[in-house]
């Protein structure tokens, strides 16, 4: 899946003041590549995985998905493309108290009307790879956070998603389980040739990206 | 589960209200089946409640029911007398805990109706016997059978007839012969009530102006005229059962959706999380529908079993019946039909409630939900 920014820009109101939190980003993503975009708090970095993830509208700009502009899609197709070819990936996890792992991981295929059968299936084999097929019905409660950030990427991946948006993952876990993660999203973008991008302060996740941007006051700029 | 716990609450407090309301209307309209199609004579004084008359001075018997007898268009005369019921300190009840008539035997058979009669039931041999018959409720509170007797203001009674009937009041009610119930109660020829049927082709209507001119010291009501005077009565109480039912369904409602805003609130990023996966709107819409349904079911059913019984325990209290006695004709007092019409009512209430929450989750802003997790 190809995406590409073209001056995109989102600002907000704060009382009578207007703040751009991303100012006139341009950004290529032509292959699957490993990204990293890196900053410090409010640098913009979760507003533009936002707007790239069809999560939120530009203030003026364009998202383009395969060189159709998405930005200003309608909210139905910017929810199928999501579902289809989207996966995301949250510092808190998200995952759904009440679901065990394996059925959080089939939400996102019961949401695509698979079947039954398949949606278990995938599930589980995807349980596999994040390696917790012995934890399949735990409920996140019962999970290390580790554990829940697995969960979560393996529904990330539940409907074969050509781009994994992932913001801050490794900013709840400990150094050790952050590089287990950092190592597993790599393993997915080389095994899977899915787009992972990630916004994150952690450094490590630089020595595996393939592509690095910073983003400071809203604005990009390439590393590597 | 405060929030099923308010709606349970609130449905057992309409189901009590609206059931026991329902149990007194229903007793009142009965009075008058007893005497359908016909006229009923009573004194010019009386007030009268559909047939019941509940003051004002007694007819003589015999003049009366003579004088009534000769009037063209009369088919037959049943003169009855409804003295002090069993227990006098129970007489101002609504819901009459023991109720007395005299008739005279021959009619008790078309008065009573289709009653179903209790083994080895038989009628008495005339108007002065002693043999008497006893709705089912009063027989079962006080272990009568056929060959009970009883002492009633001195006199012995003895039971030859049980019957059951779906009717509250005469479930409650003695039939006496009526010579002896004006002996026993010391009314000699006074009757309280004579019933009038007309001959075919005959309007009731007619038939009462008739009776008013010949009779001066009477009063005569065709059925539809029983009806209008308590018409208006049972209106006003059914409106304003109505009423307290619907501000208690507005309580719920507010409840309902007071709560499930807080809830929804509490789970903004669930939503925002499940909008992101690209769930569609109608999705969340039918989730948070879903959960007030469920509080609805949940409440209302158990709503439902409380309304119930204490609607039970309130008519036992009302009447000094036996709580047990009420068990088996739990659905004379809380109709089938009503339950299901309040439990229907009470989730679409919660249903109801659901909405606002259900759409301001559907119009969640997954970006602001999103960011502010951060």
């Amino acid at each position: 899946m190809r995406i590409r920014t073209v001056n995109l820009t989102r600002s907000f109101h704060v009382g009578s003041s207007e703040i751009a939190a991303v100012k006139s980003v341009s950004l290529n993503i032509n292959d699957p590549k490993f990204v990293a975009i890196i900053g410090p708090s409010g640098s913009g970095k979760s507003t533009l995985l936002n707007l790239i993830g069809l999560n939120d509208y530009p203030t003026s700009g364009q998202v383009l998905i395969n060189d159709a502009d998405a930005s200003r899609l309608a909210n139905r197709e910017r929810r199928r493309i999501r579902n289809a070819h989207m996966g995301f990936v949250f510092q808190s996890f998200n995952l759904f108290p009440t679901l065990s792992a394996v059925e959080n991981v089939e939400l996102p295929m019961s949401l695509a009307n698979r079947s039954q059968e398949e949606q278990r299936e995938r599930a589980l084999r995807l349980l596999e790879t994040v390696g917790l097929t012995q934890r399949r019905d735990h409920r996140p409660k019962q999970l290390s956070m580790g554990e829940m950030q697995r969960v979560a990427i393996a529904r990330a991946l539940a409907n074969k998603p050509e781009t994994i948006i992932a913001d801050e993952p490794t900013g709840e876990l400990d150094s050790k389980t952050a590089r287990e993660i950092i190592s597993l999203l790599r393993n997915i973008y080389e095994k899977e040739k899915t787009t992972v991008i990630v916004a994150t302060h952690d450094e490590k996740i630089v020595d595996v990206a393939n592509a690095v941007y910073t983003m400071q006051d809203g604005q990009l700029k390439t590393d590597i | 589960m405060l929030c099923v716990l308010g709606v349970a609450i609130a449905a057992t407090f309409v189901i009590a209200i609206g059931a026991t309301t329902m149990r007194y209307t229903t007793v009142i309209r009965e009075v008058d089946v007893l005497f359908n199609g016909q006229v009923t004579v009573v004194s010019k004084d009386a007030i009268v409640i559909q047939a019941l008359p509940i003051g004002g001075s007694m007819l003589p018997q015999d003049p009366t029911v003579e004088k009534i007898s000769i009037i063209p268009g009369v088919r037959a005369v049943t003169p009855i007398i409804f003295p002090s019921p069993i227990e006098s300190n129970t007489v101002i009840q609504a819901v009459p805990v023991n109720f007395t008539m005299g008739i005279p035997v021959e009619d008790w058979t078309s008065i009573l109706g289709p009653v179903s009669l209790r083994r080895n039931a038989h009628l008495p041999a005339n108007d002065s016997s002693s043999e008497i018959w006893s709705g089912g409720s009063l027989a079962d509170q006080y272990g009568w059978r056929v060959g009970s007797e009883i002492r009633v203001n001195g006199y012995t009674l003895h039971v030859s007839g049980v019957f059951d009937t779906s009717m509250a009041l005469l479930n409650r009610c003695l039939i006496i012969p009526l010579a002896m119930a004006q002996t026993v109660y010391n009314y000699p020829q006074l009757v309280n009530i004579i019933a009038v049927r007309p001959a075919l082709n005959v309007p009731e209507q007619n038939l009462t102006i008739a009776i008013k001119q010949k009779i001066g010291y009477v009063n005569a009501l065709t059925e539809t005229q029983r009806n209008d005077i308590v018409q208006p009565i049972l209106a006003q109480v059914q409106t304003w059962t109505l009423g307290i039912e619907a501000v208690v369904f507005i309580i719920s409602l507010i409840l309902v959706m007071t709560v499930t805003i807080m809830t929804v609130s509490e789970r903004r990023r669930d939503f925002a999380t499940l909008d992101a996966m690209g769930a569609p709107t109608s999705y969340v819409f039918r989730a948070v529908i879903t959960e007030t349904f469920l509080i609805g079911v949940l409440g209302g059913a158990v709503g439902l079993a409380t309304g119930s019984l204490t609607a039970l325990v309130l008519a036992s209290i009302y009447t000094n019946i036996p709580l047990a006695l009420f068990f088996p004709s739990i659905l004379d007092i809380v109709p089938p039909l009503y339950l299901l019409e309040m439990f229907l009512a009470i989730v679409g209430v919660c249903c109801l409630g659901g909405l606002v929450p259900a759409i301001n989750a559907m119009r969640m802003r997954i970006a602001e939900v999103l960011r502010a997790e951060y």
